[in-house]
């Protein structure tokens, strides 16, 4: 599998993110555990959709399933219309690199990177000449262009995670996952991320697969799907609010 | 490898290299061990190189034995060159008090010597050259001598006075320190005594037959090529005299210093492999440390390849400075070593940095890396990215390109180290024993912790925890047992081997072997000399303490019809056919003969010459009974057929000659007798005394002498080796050390865990020595198995010599091996027990 192989344009391929029937057990010493049971969940070209459900309702499964990183154990998934089963891990990195983004709880930042490097890792493993240069204004972006060269451990969460912000959204991807982007920051942090994060989604287009707790987040979503024991509890609904 | 994958190893090469301390230093430590033994052995050989000439005495070296040049040879060499004659032979040198011993007397000519130095010290007046201490007397006088101080102190005299060697009358005129050519001649049995070669005529010590040596050596004239000189003079003077040149001047030195190296260089390597599971156990504990980054990596939209490459890399970088540590260390030892100990060496040495043996011990440093740290690379590779979200997740060991180069490289690793020795096959199975020993460590630890998994059930308290640990995942007894137990193999081996021969020389060889030899029995009063020794003795003499045999030197010279080629023979069996060995006529079948085919001739038997031949002789030219041979002995041609194929015990009580003819086939011959017999010292020191008078020419040699010398010697060994061979110890404390570095974050949370359920500090304690201590007593007892296994076959095939067990040595290690892991999990759990317990658990 090479680069082109996939389709260039993910916006030719209909919709971003196609789920049928997705299910995921894990093996554990008490025997297999069902995380996810036939999920169906797609996601339209720059559609925000929130997911929520209690802890271990199998969020988290769902986006490290719908973004290749993990492989489901049953169903089909389809990312730009390319069903990931045929592809190895490295074909399904190769897939996400430049298209797909991930923003995390905590952050996962490289320690040994700094803020600007952090932003221009993925832009660099896609092989993007002014990788540097474009991370540097994405920094600016999210407010943090004074804080270029420093390290993870030196900047607060909230910085960190508007770093993570930065990197996730620095390739312009059609799709990004975000996982409690907010989770561990405090109230103001947290609103100032989330401000930032729907503000850049409607800038880029890109598609928005949010992961939260926080009703209040999902409200400022298009659509919420709601989660219970591995199945969508209630059929998907109409966000009430929109950021 | 992309210059991505080189600027993302640089960025995470900033974290710093904290958690590769023990990697470092396991690499460090064996590259130094192998480049400090090649960067010696390298000094050594330089040096012998550097002062070959003098060493050999000139550029070509020729020998007899028996006789001296004739005049018509006289004249082939000096056309050659200049040239310096010098005899030796054994005498006993008898002071004015009575008191004697056996000395090796040599005589040189006025030329010698070509090449280097002759040193003395404390000369007589008038005394101011070689020349003048051992010029010829003048009509009536007396010859002078420079001697070795060991013979004045136990003779009792003083530069000036004078003392009989044999018949001969010489006069010490200074202290012999050192002459040019003494490497060359090799072991002495008693001090030396250095004259001019007219008193050794005048002494009687060159009438043919006697087991005298004449050495002519050759000084070529500038310009002249050495192979070219060496080949006409074979040419002209046949075969048999023996040509040396400068070029291999101290064969049997240049032997010892190859053996040498490779001894230390194995240790090395040895330490390489058991510091191998540091490398691999730093490795596997720095990558499992970067999981979240390599998984964020992969998330990003990196591929496996450049996720690996950049720990490659990193790794890469790492082995070279570990391997640049281990260079710099091994190249200044010598350095800093030789400074040291420069006026005690007693061969010449030039130490320098020397490249290739640096390059050779480079070479070993980087395949070991590779061998141990490619494996949890490739596992790294597959690190999966959803361990992002689930980070008991981890990467498995998959065939891949990484695993295909661990495998080459730990087979380039050992096809090196076979290459490299000096005796491949040897190599061979040292590297084939490290490999058995360590794929067996390897399933005991495993084996040790799925039993203490079971154990645990039946435990409680702080054994129930050590047990439960040694049980786990990270257990101690899986990745620091093998590399103890490696290192406690090693030194195990060696103190046995040590031990068990040091045992032969001390108190076996003393009960067994002969007490004294007496050479040069004349054969005419051979009854008499019987009768001397019985008196001084003062008791009868039986075949139990005494026997006494006819003795002549000569050589093999043809089988199965066909004269021998030395060059076509195995070297390590060339010494039977290259120079003159012992041989003996005797009758009836002697007592212990230890035949191992064939028949021994009738007593009385008067047919056809037949012969008695050590298997060690006979392997060299693959001779059968039955087979036909000619023996070379005072000139003449004897063909004979072997009747008997014998084991011949050197250095027992017995008849103990390589080659035993029928009396019959020498019968004419001017045989001297040699005697053997078991003595106490008194007995000694009397029988030495009393055949002054009566046997002033027979040789008296101190088997006890010998063997206190070689006591002394090995004992003084014993320690330098054993030092080597802790090398590969210190190896697997690193690794120890390793595993509790590795384990030091998990076990605070562990012990902060464990105090939150209301665990006693003594209990804490009590667990992690219990742990740490049972790895030690697993790796100590078998280490100490597996060096008996690897020393047992060594003493007794290789040295022949009697088993003996140094159990104190043993226990030693054992304890040694418990207590110091004891004291590395008193050492993590004092680290564990230092941190409060609430920060601790906060991190969690």
């Amino acid at each position: 599998m090479t680069d082109t192989d996939v389709p260039k344009s993910p916006r030719d391929a209909g919709d971003p993110l196609v789920l049928e029937q997705v299910s995921l057990t894990l093996p554990s010493a008490a025997g297999p555990v069902e995380i996810l049971r036939g999920l169906d969940v797609t996601v339209k070209g720059g559609e925000r959709v929130a997911l929520i459900g209690p802890s271990g309702s199998g969020k988290s499964s769902l986006i490290a399933v719908a973004a290749g990183l993990e492989r489901p154990t049953g169903g089909t998934v389809r990312l730009f219309g390319q069903d990931l089963a045929g592809l190895d891990e490295d074909g399904r990195a190769r897939l996400r690199r430049g298209r797909v983004s991930l923003v995390f709880q905590s952050f996962h930042l490289l320690p040994n990177m700094t803020a600007e490097e952090n932003v221009a890792a993925p832009l660099e493993i896609a092989r993007v000449a002014d990788a540097t240069a474009t991370a540097r204004v994405w920094l600016d972006r999210v407010g943090l262009s004074a804080r270029g060269r420093h390290y993870p451990h030196q900047l607060s969460g909230g910085e960190q995670q508007r770093v993570a912000l930065a990197r996730a959204l620095a390739s312009r991807p059609a799709l990004l996952f975000a996982d409690e982007p907010t989770g561990n920051l405090d109230a103001a942090n947290a609103h100032k991320v989330a401000d930032m994060m729907f503000e850049l989604v409607a800038e880029t287009g890109a598609a928005l697969v949010l992961v939260t707790h926080d009703e209040s987040l999902a409200q400022r979503a298009d659509r919420i799907v709601r989660l219970r024991d591995g199945r969508v509890a209630v059929s998907p609904e109409k966000a009430k609010t929109r950021a | 490898m992309t210059p991505l994958s080189f600027r993302f190893a640089a960025r995470e090469l900033r974290g710093g290299v904290r958690g590769f301390r023990i990697f470092l230093a396991c690499l460090a430590l064996g590259v130094a061990a192998i480049a400090a033994a090649g960067s010696t052995a390298e000094a050594f050989r330089r040096g012998l190189a550097s002062q070959a000439s003098e060493i050999l005495g000139g550029d070509l070296a020729l020998n007899t034995r028996g006789r001296a040049f004739d005049a018509k040879e006289q004249r082939v060499l000096a056309h050659a060159g200049r040239v310096s004659y010098a005899v030796g032979s054994m005498a006993m040198a008898e002071a004015p008090s009575g008191d004697r011993r056996l000395v090796e007397l040599r005589g040189v000519n006025g030329t010698y010597p070509l090449a280097g130095q002759v040193t003395f010290k404390a000369a007589a007046p008038g005394v101011s050259s070689v020349q003048s201490a051992i010029a010829p007397a003048k009509a009536g006088g007396i010859d002078g001598a420079l001697v070795e101080q060991p013979l004045l102190d136990r003779l009792h005299l003083k530069v000036g006075d004078q003392f009989l060697a044999g018949n001969l009358p010489l006069r010490v005129t200074g202290v012999l320190l050192d002459e040019p050519d003494r490497l060359a001649r090799g072991f002495a049995l008693g001090p030396r005594v250095l004259t001019n070669i007219s008193a050794m005529q005048r002494g009687g010590f060159m009438t043919r037959g006697l087991p005298f040596g004449e050495t002519a050596r050759v000084a070529l004239p500038p310009g002249a090529r050495l192979a070219q000189a060496k080949a006409d003079l074979h040419r002209q003077l046949g075969g048999l005299i023996r040509i040396r040149d400068r070029e291999d001047a101290a064969p049997g030195i240049h032997r010892l210093i190859d053996q040498l190296e490779y001894f230390l260089g194995f240790i090395g390597l040895a330490s390489l492999v058991a510091g191998g599971l540091g490398v691999f156990g730093a490795v596997s504990a720095y990558l499992e440390a970067r999981k979240p980054v390599i998984a964020t990596l992969k998330a990003l939209g990196a591929e496996g390849q450049l996720v690996r490459d950049v720990y490659l890399i990193q790794i890469g970088l790492l082995a070279a400075l570990g391997v640049a540590i281990g260079l710099a260390v091994g190249a200044a030892a010598p350095l800093v070593m030789g400074e040291i100990v420069k006026d005690n060496l007693p061969v010449p040495a030039l130490f320098a940095v020397y490249p290739w043996p640096l390059a050779k011990a480079a070479a070993f440093g980087l395949l070991s890396a590779a061998a141990f740290s490619l494996a949890p690379l490739g596992r790294a590779r597959s690190t999966p990215p959803a361990s992002l979200f689930r980070s008991d997740l981890e990467g498995a060991f998959q065939i891949g390109p990484e695993i295909v180069g661990a495998v080459l490289a730990t087979v380039g690793l050992a096809a090196m180290a076979v290459v490299t020795a000096p005796t491949p096959l040897a190599a061979g199975i040292m590297i084939a024993g490290v490999a058995v020993s360590f794929g067996l460590l390897w399933a005991l630890g495993w084996g040790s912790a799925i039993f203490a998994g079971r154990a645990r059930a039946g435990a409680r308290g702080p054994l129930r925890i050590g047990l439960a640990n040694l049980a786990g995942p990270h257990s101690a007894a899986r990745t620091a047992s093998p590399a103890i137990g490696l290192g406690v193999a090693l030194l195990a081996c060696v103190v046995l081997i040590q031990s068990a021969l040091l045992r032969q020389v001390a108190e076996v060889a003393p009960r067994t072997a002969p007490a004294l030899v007496f050479t040069d029995i004349p054969t005419d009063r051979a009854a008499a000399f019987d009768a001397a020794v019985a008196r001084a003795f003062g008791q009868p003499l039986t075949d139990k303490i005494y026997l006494r045999e006819p003795f002549v030197t000569g050589r093999i010279t043809a089988v199965r019809g066909q004269p021998v080629e030395v060059a076509k023979i195995d070297r390590s069996d060339r010494w039977a056919y290259d120079s003159d060995i012992t041989m003996s006529a005797i009758g009836p079948e002697p007592e212990g003969a230890g035949i191992e085919d064939g028949k021994w001739w009738p007593a009385g038997y008067s047919g056809p010459p037949l012969v008695a031949l050590d298997t060690d002789v006979a392997r060299g030219e693959r001779i059968r009974v039955g087979d036909a041979i000619t023996l070379s002995i005072l000139g003449r041609d004897i063909a004979a057929r072997v009747a008997v194929l014998r084991k011949v015990e050197v250095g027992g009580f017995g008849a103990s000659f390589p080659v035993v003819v029928t009396p019959d086939a020498l019968a004419g011959a001017p045989l001297r007798q040699v005697a053997i017999a078991k003595a106490t010292r008194p007995q000694e020191a009397a029988v030495t005394r009393q055949l002054g008078q009566s046997f002033p020419t027979v040789n008296v040699i101190s088997v006890r002498e010998q063997l206190e010398a070689a006591t002394d010697l090995f004992a003084r060994l014993a320690l330098a080796i054993r030092g080597a061979a802790a090398v590969a110890a210190l190896a697997g404390l690193l690794v120890l050390a390793g595993a509790i570095a590795a384990r030091a974050r998990a076990r605070t949370r562990e012990a902060a865990t464990l105090k939150v359920l209301g665990a006693s500090r003594t209990q804490i304690l009590s667990a992690y020595v219990l742990e740490y201590g049972a790895v030690g007593v697993i790796a100590g007892t078998a280490g100490v198995a597996l060096g008996y296994a690897a020393a047992w076959p060594v003493v007794v095939r290789v040295f022949h010599a009697k088993w003996s067990m140094d159990w104190a040595g043993v226990a030693a290690l054992l304890a040694a091996a418990a207590v110091v892991a004891g004291i590395g999990g008193l050492l993590a759990a004092f680290q564990a027990l230092s941190k409060r317990p609430a920060p601790a658990l906060r991190a969690e």
